[in-house]
């Protein structure tokens, strides 16, 4: 237990990328509002980000591209991502006034 | 109620967790040391940790705990708060615990453009919206009925089984086969001091090297795909007909 606590090593912030990742997923698939999926969506992406850092810590960067450019183009990606989605958000909240996804069913009929 | 669901599976999933923190301890440093011989190919790479003292760090595990709960706190704050602006606030928090993660990993640029980048930018965007819409959420949590409830439960508890599993599998590289300088103990530095990195992992130089060097063509990607989102999120945004939306400047369409 103390060797858990007060020596901190991979595993440590595997499990801590891993838990962000599960808050996120519980959020995107829990919450209605558009916004708190985008906001989870991000926090999955960091949680990915950690976890690919926390290995190239590990093992090395093998072959080309380095850890640290991979987390730069999902940076990249997320910056992107959020961009259009909350253009998207803005866009139906336009027409509908509600940012609810549970409402937006007008394809299924 | 949710809530208390929601802190009881985080808590399953710690509790599941803590014996496979035990097991992906890193290796001590007299197991990684010899490993720090140079390769054949890689004449000139030491170990980076070699001119660390070996530490348990204590003041930097207090450290590591701290923003840890800051991360996880945040990100609960997120996915639990009706109020939008609170859970902007939740989000930055938690992105800021991110960047002081980072900082221990020794991944200084990228901690520094995670504050930049996603506790600045990325931010400020999601405030400006919700700002715009200023429509407060009516219910946190979609109604499920008991079978969805259990059928959630399962694969909740399903999928912390495999997260535990793969954890518990972390193999800590102990002969240095693969990478620049690998294989590494991470080592907290002792509270106050510098490592000295013989190998510049995460620093500004070698980011920019690969970055410029390897990276080159996905970096130039990476514009082409920002300038794409940005003239495509504009495309969208703005209201098709001149006096569709209530809030379009009617200067702008005459």
């Amino acid at each position: 237990m103390n060797d858990v606590l007060f020596n901190v090593g991979y595993g440590h912030f595997l499990v801590l990328a891993a838990v962000l990742f599960l808050i996120g997923m519980v959020g995107v698939l829990l919450r209605r509002n558009a916004m708190i999926i985008l906001m989870s969506v991000e926090l999955m992406l960091n949680a990915a980000n950690m976890t690919l850092l926390t290995f190239s810590r590990m093992w090395g960067d093998v072959g080309a591209l380095s850890a640290h450019t991979f987390a730069l183009i999902v940076i990249g990606v997320a910056a992107a991502e959020a961009a259009v989605g909350l253009a998207i958000v803005v866009a139906v909240f336009r027409g509908r006034r509600s940012v609810d996804v549970d409402k937006l069913n007008a394809l299924r009929h | 109620m949710k809530t208390f669901a929601l802190l009881l599976a985080l808590g399953m999933v710690l509790g599941v967790a803590t014996p496979a923190i035990v097991h992906a301890q890193p290796v001590p440093a007299a197991q990684a040391a010899p490993s720090a011989k140079p390769q054949a190919d890689l004449p000139s790479v030491a170990h980076p940790h070699d001119d660390v003292v070996e530490s348990h760090g204590t003041g930097m595990a207090l450290l590591f705990w701290i923003f840890a709960a800051a991360c996880i706190g945040g990100a609960l704050f997120v996915i639990t708060r009706r109020n939008l602006i609170a859970a902007v606030m939740g989000m930055v928090g938690s992105f800021i615990g991110i960047a002081a993660i980072y900082m221990m990993l020794y991944a200084q640029f990228l901690a520094v453009l995670q504050m930049l980048v996603y506790a600045g930018a990325i931010m400020v965007l999601f405030v400006f919206v919700i700002m715009i819409l200023n429509r407060p959420e009516d219910e946190p949590v979609a109604p499920t009925g008991r079978a969805g409830q259990v059928v959630g439960g399962i694969a909740i508890i399903y999928l912390v089984g495999r997260l535990a599993g793969i954890l518990m599998n972390v193999v800590v590289p102990t002969s240095g086969a693969v990478g620049m300088g690998a294989p590494r103990a991470l080592t907290l530095a002792p509270y106050g001091t510098t490592p000295a990195e013989s190998v510049p992992w995460g620093t500004v130089k070698a980011v920019g090297m690969d970055l410029f060097g390897a990276g080159m063509f996905p970096f130039e990607a990476i514009s082409i795909l920002l300038l794409v989102a940005v003239v495509g999120a504009i495309a969208i945004a703005r209201p098709l007909h001149p006096h569709d939306g209530t809030d379009a400047d009617p200067g702008t369409h005459p």
